[in-house]
């Protein structure tokens, strides 16, 4: 019965650790100021039906702050840029789904840049990383504060997530070389299988001749 | 008991609770003494005793490959499932592809292991268990192929044939191990078997990661961690092949054997379990206590993954907390379905199989509700007792459901419990009408609904578990499993094993039989 009440008590004490650490104000992306930001991006390759390759194309982003800027723009530290999906690329897969409650927004998982705030123009060049998958994206620049929370953002796209937007094909993961080592395995463990049978039965053959 | 060939033979052995879990016979079997074998064995070199830490050859060298073979097997069946985030985005999977290929690897074996049994019976147990693991490695090697969805599913569906180990497991551990401790036997070799369902989710991430920090990046990472699988499958398929046996005796045995014509008719034996509606209600039961175990393997990594925004390697060890309870989970449901038995006979059985499975599905269903991770755990955790107890329970009961056609019904419940696997992955996990939440969810009603029926298995020598014995004649027992055999074949004197069954049965009439009638049962 000890053991009993004490697991029962580190239950109760664990519950309450959750549940303390949850009661934070809940952050939601339409309180964040919109449109702070200007952003825009050039993709390496462009034109209609151009699919840039993950790995190799790059893209030219630059952002700076809007004309219309923002009421807590004395509250910008850092400017968080990141790839988001485009609405088609979430479609049936509710792990990129977009979520009013910052936390648990899935729509930007991709980190391209953070550089601390600057009035001026600020650009850089990215290469598409080897891990992006396949899909449809835009760029999105969060402006955050001294304790790392988002107040305001801008992005390459209009508010629908229509315009602007570029197409990305993933590196397929495959190389020749685990192709071939994937078939040598494959062949061993056959052969190896039929030669011990027939190896087997041989043996057993000759002793029943015996 | 044991014989190797009456159609359904290859079956034996599986549940084999003929008596209740015991570690080892009393001596009213005469024991043969020969200082040939390590452990003491019965007049057919079956072992007498279970001793769990030797690998003294033959037999529990046998058990340790058996089981560790079959344990491969539930590793490489479910190892896509903890890789999912990667492979997903990889492949650019949608929540239906994942879902069609979850029900894709549980599906194959519901053939194979029909198969297995045929295969056991014609090459033994050991080419058996060596065969499928070794032509499987191909199927496992071949995702460093797999390039979109139909290529994943497939591979997911051929690696999924292998499963029907469990049959061949089985299948060799009724010819090492005397049929009064078979029970325990197969019971702790099902169970660690099922754990590789638990290990694969701890495994393949920690792999994965290896070859991450590297220098690999994520997309072949994944493919090469594959690799580590498929490598088990053929070092398993070469030990059994070097260090395993088919019988005590030896290998040759098995040939001296061919030839000798089916004692019992296949097409009867199929009549009277199709026939018994206790096969399907267990059919269904166990749809959803082995079939829930195994669809949550495939989902319940990436849920933790993606709902608690946990780490891979982290996600990993919480679903490998699942499939690792198997360790004593399952021997526990078995071994408090004998208790309750002891007491309440058969009806202490049914009632303990039914609050087990019910219990399972009611902490699925908190599962589905919990929003943190710590209830998540929790709830999951008991969910998997309740879920791998109940396997353990049902299989306990299955025995006494008949003993002509014990085979096919052992086979048709095993496939039952993929089915319900596949059936749950395709209605609750693959489309986009259900979060995964709300699948457990309603994944743990189902569960609760579908254990109802157990309340309608009725024996007319033991009662059900609301109505008392319809028969309770001296020899109800023997009536119920003689009557499967026509006069004529009584006559011929095919009954006779059944009615020694029946004798050993009448202790499932509960603690009054015990206090009246002292037989040999532990």
């Amino acid at each position: 019965m000890a053991i009993q009440k004490i697991l029962f008590a580190s239950l109760l004490i664990c519950s309450l650790i959750q549940s303390i650490h949850g009661a934070e104000k809940v952050r939601l992306f339409k309180e964040l100021d919109k449109g702070a930001l200007d952003v825009t991006t050039k993709p390496s390759r462009e034109g209609p039906g151009v699919v840039l390759d993950a790995g190799k194309d790059t893209l030219n982003i630059t952002w700076t702050l809007s004309s219309i800027g923002s009421k807590r723009e004395a509250e910008f530290k850092i400017i968080k840029v990141k790839l988001c999906y485009a609405p088609p690329s979430q479609v049936d897969r509710p792990w990129r789904k977009t979520h009013d409650e910052l936390f648990k927004d899935k729509t930007c998982p991709h980190k391209i840049i953070a550089k601390p705030y600057d009035k001026t123009l600020q650009s850089t060049t990215w290469t598409l990383e080897r891990d992006i998958p396949t899909g449809t994206y835009f760029v999105r620049a969060y402006a955050v504060d001294a304790i790392g929370h988002e107040v305001a953002y801008g992005q390459s796209t209009d508010d629908a997530k229509k315009t602007n937007l570029f197409s990305v094909q993933a590196i397929s993961g495959r190389h020749a070389s685990l192709d071939i080592a994937s078939i040598c395995f494959s062949v061993f463990s056959v052969v190896a299988l039929v030669v011990f049978f027939v190896n087997e039965k041989r043996k057993a053959k000759i002793e029943q001749s015996k | 008991m044991g014989s190797t060939d009456e159609p359904g033979s290859s079956m034996h052995g599986v549940t084999g609770r003929e008596q209740s879990y015991a570690f080892s016979v009393d001596g009213s079997e005469p024991t043969n003494t020969k200082k040939k074998y390590n452990l003491p064995v019965d007049a057919e070199d079956k072992a007498t005793v279970f001793k769990l830490f030797s690998f003294a050859k033959p037999h529990m060298r046998t058990f340790h490959l058996s089981w560790i073979s079959f344990s491969t097997c539930f590793v490489s069946t479910f190892a896509a499932a903890p890789l999912i985030p990667i492979i997903r985005e990889n492949l650019n999977l949608t929540k239906h592809d994942i879902g069609n290929a979850g029900v894709a690897s549980v599906s194959g074996s519901i053939f194979s292991r029909l198969v297995m049994g045929a295969v056991c019976d014609l090459l033994g147990p050991r080419y058996g268990c060596a065969f499928l693991v070794m032509l499987s490695a191909p199927t496992v090697f071949s995702m460093s192929f797999v390039s979109d969805a139909a290529g994943f599913i497939t591979v997911r569906f051929m690696i999924g044939f292998c499963l029907a180990t469990f049959v061949s497991c089985q299948y060799w551990m009724s010819t090492m191990f005397n049929s009064q401790i078979i029970g325990l036997v197969n019971g702790t070799a099902a169970g660690w078997g099922n754990m590789g369902g638990g290990i694969t989710q701890l495994l393949m991430p920690i792999v994965y990661e290896i070859i991450r920090r590297c220098g690999s990046t994520a997309f072949t990472a994944w493919r090469i961690a594959f690799f580590v699988p498929g490598w088990l499958h053929i070092i398993m398929g070469i030990l059994v092949l070097t260090l395993g046996q088919d019988l005590p005796g030896g290998n040759r045995a098995a040939m001296e054997k061919a030839g000798e014509v089916a004692k019992d008719k296949f097409g009867k034996i199929l009549w009277y379990a199709v026939t018994n509606y206790r096969t399907w209600i267990f059919v269904l039961l166990y749809g959803y206590s082995m079939g829930v175990e195994l669809s949550t393997d495939n989902v319940i990594a990436e849920y933790f993954f993606d709902r608690f925004h946990l780490k891979l390697h982290t996600a990993g060890i919480i679903a490998a907390c699942f499939g690792m309870a198997n360790f004593f989970a399952r021997p526990a449901g078995g071994w408090a379905s004998d208790i309750a038995a002891k007491r309440f006979g058969m009806r202490g059985r049914l009632w303990t199989l039914w609050i087990i499975q019910t219990s399972g599905g009611l902490f699925c269903v908190w599962l589905g509700r919990a929003n943190t991770l710590v209830t998540a755990v929790v709830s999951m955790v008991l969910f998997s007792l309740g879920a791998q107890a109940a396997c353990g329970a049902t299989f306990a009961i299955v025995p006494f459901v008949s003993r002509r056609a014990l085979g096919i019904i052992s086979g048709l419940t095993g496939a039952g419990g993929n089915f319900g696997s596949g059936l749950t992955q395709l209605v609750f996990f693959s489309t986009s009408r259900f979060t995964t939440e709300e699948g457990l969810t309603w994944m743990g009603v189902m569960i609760v609904a579908c254990t109802l029926p157990v309340t309608l298995i009725h024996f007319p020598q033991w009662g059900s578990m609301f109505f008392p014995p319809s028969n309770d004649s001296v020899d109800a027992t023997e009536h119920y499993y003689v009557g499967e055999y026509s006069k004529e074949e009584q006559q011929i004197g095919m009954h006779l094993k059944s009615k020694l069954f029946a004798d050993g049965a009448k202790t499932e009439g509960g603690s009054s039989v015990h206090k009246g009638n002292a037989t040999n049962n532990a």
